[in-house]
């Protein structure tokens, strides 16, 4: 069975901020300016992005609520009511719970009844890995289509007060480099299993990802303090404790960070070896690159291997929507649909690279009859 | 970047050799002598046991080079003198890895006295047996794994290195001598791959050698942890 995209959606909360506008948002940790906020922006070229957090820190919508407009938004631009969808498949870093599963929540919001759920927990790649299952639910003929949603709420995460709960106020680089590069928003996507006459419709070839857990140190984390090997955020006597150890900060450990270009590269070049791709027939790449920064290295990665697509068949809109984590693959094919022209039988060569212990997506997309 | 591969079959080589390059370097990082030496755990006497197993291979090194070099006949007289320019340059590096050990506080009596460990030994094996075959193209595809190492220890390993040990003259130089030269070998094995990668038979090859020194330069620095 072949399965199609139908219908894509997207939500991002408030209005768009900008650079100078973020500690504005977020607060000023101990009442002072980031000194690191300008050179990071500078380095990742993001200009705009959304909260779902005012000037307060109050969360205005919650991340399942942020999905279900996301996936409201899908659905009304398909062939399908609501009643019909069989299946849901969610992905989220971290939902407004921690239990019960994100997808449970996101169903309740949407009031779908009876489906198949799926909620795929990690970090970038996880809006992939929901698509995956969703896209084999159909493949094997268990479902006629399926509703897949990818939503993220980070900014709860850099509120001032979350840092500022950290014992000595130790806050180094690691853990206020991702304050600077995510933020919040929704994508959905909705699969069947034959395509609409809407020349839009794309159909799925293959889903692929290699991960490199194995081999790579954790790179991007929340729940272990800072040079702390074992222990782990349940493991001290209470929360607060774990959160005055700045165990709950999320961190990036930035000297590990480029590796995430080889494992790119990697899978890219085992993907050519296999033949699942040719890069001469790449019409469109989508890849969820983090920074400006990373965009230039994969490049050039890409150009030494002989491998490299010319820089035009390049989307993004990554510097306007800014990083939204698993969400940010979605919210870009949703644009790239609603803001080109596509003709039959074009390629889009998708790509969700995650930092998080080295994990990377792929997917090759083919636009229908 | 100039220096670029340019014919189709050179390409297919040089993207099945970064993929090589790839597999073998994610492949380290479960390396327990790479393992403490990337994550700040790397003692001094770690550094000085990997100089000095280092050595025992970079030594002979030299020679599979040299061999390889007579071993093209005058069809392959290019590839000849760029072997032997090859050879001139590195064959002197081990004194380099002799420097640092003793920079590092170990005894040079101790490291010229060393033998090979059971990886090192493997390799070397390996590298003298191919460099001995007529025309041995495949070993674009050895130097390839050992420039490629070459490159990461100058970039990272030496900069790991030095966060971790303090030293009171420079015992990095082997590995930072590696980056130096860099960019001008890189542009010779691109030269090279263009040149040899003719056809299907001699990619394979040149593959095979590739993933079989890869795999013993592993076992090289798992044997690090092993050595007596």
């Amino acid at each position: 069975m072949d399965v199609y995209i139908n219908s894509t959606g997207h939500f991002l909360p408030g209005k768009a901020i900008n650079n100078d506008e973020i500690e504005e948002i977020l607060g000023l940790i101990d009442g002072k300016k980031s000194r690191l906020k300008n050179k990071i922006l500078q380095s990742n070229g993001i200009l705009q992005r959304h909260y779902a957090i005012n000037e307060q820190q109050q969360t205005q919508i919650s991340n399942s609520d942020m999905a279900a407009n996301a996936g409201n938004a899908c659905i009304n631009n398909s062939y399908l009511s609501s009643n019909k969808i069989k299946m849901l498949s969610c992905a989220t870093s971290q939902g407004d719970n921690v239990l019960p599963g994100f997808g449970s929540m996101v169903q309740a919001a949407l009031n779908l009844s009876e489906v198949e759920l799926n909620t795929s927990h990690g970090i970038c790649s996880s809006s992939i890995m929901a698509l995956k299952a969703a896209f084999n639910a159909i493949k094997c003929a268990d479902h006629d289509n399926a509703l897949v949603i990818a939503s993220e709420l980070t900014s709860r995460l850099f509120k001032h007060t979350r840092y500022e709960q950290v014992e000595n106020n130790e806050v180094d680089f690691n853990a206020e480099f991702l304050r600077w590069m995510l933020s919040d928003g929704a994508g959905a996507l909705l699969l069947e299993n034959k395509p609409r006459p809407t020349g839009k419709s794309l159909k799925i070839d293959w889903i692929k990802s290699f991960s490199h857990a194995n081999a790579f140190p954790v790179c991007m984390s929340v729940g272990q303090a800072k040079d702390e090997n074992h222990k782990t955020w349940q493991d001290y006597a209470t929360y607060a404790e774990a959160e005055k150890a700045g165990a709950l900060l999320l961190r990036q450990d930035v000297r590990l960070l480029d590796n995430i270009v080889a494992v790119g590269v990697q899978g890219f070049l085992k993907l050519i070896a296999q033949k699942h791709v040719d890069i001469n027939k790449i019409d469109h790449v989508l890849c969820h690159f983090s920074s400006k920064y990373f965009k230039s290295k994969i490049f050039d990665m890409l150009e030494i291997a002989g491998a490299s697509i010319p820089e035009e068949k390049w989307y993004t809109n990554l510097y306007q929507r800014g990083n939204t984590g698993c969400a940010a693959i979605f919210i870009m094919l949703d644009e790239f649909i609603k803001t080109h022209d596509l003709k039959v039988g074009e390629t889009i060569f998708c790509m969700v690279p995650e930092s998080g212990r080295f994990n990377c997506a792929y997917m090759h997309l083919t636009v229908a009859e | 970047m100039e220096n670029k591969v340019l014919t189709p079959l050179g390409q297919k080589c040089l993207q099945s050799l970064l993929k090589i390059w790839f597999d073998f370097d994610f492949s380290l990082n479960n390396v327990p002598i790479v393992k403490r030496l990337e994550q700040g755990r790397l003692s001094i006497e770690d550094y000085q046991t990997l100089l000095l197993n280092l050595r025992q291979q970079v030594i002979e090194g030299s020679r599979w080079i040299s061999r390889s070099a007579s071993s093209f006949d005058r069809d392959y007289s290019d590839i000849r003198s760029i072997v032997i320019g090859h050879a001139n340059e590195e064959h002197r590096d081990y004194q380099l890895l002799e420097q640092d050990y003793v920079a590092a506080g170990g005894n040079i009596n101790t490291i010229q006295s060393s033998s090979k460990n059971v990886g090192s030994e493997a390799l070397h094996g390996f590298l003298m047996y191919r460099a001995s075959q007529p025309n041995p193209i495949d070993l674009i595809g050895a130097m390839w794994i050992i420039e490629g190492l070459g490159n990461k220890m100058a970039l990272k390993w030496s900069k790991c290195i030095n966060e971790q040990l303090k030293f009171a003259t420079c015992a990095t130089s082997f590995m930072d001598y590696h980056g130096e030269n860099d960019e001008h070998h890189l542009d010779e094995l691109y030269k090279l791959i263009d040149r040899v990668a003719s056809c299907e038979k001699n990619i394979d090859a040149i593959i095979r050698t590739a993933k079989v020194v890869a795999k013993l330069y592993k076992l090289q620095l798992e044997e690090v942890d092993n050595a007596e």
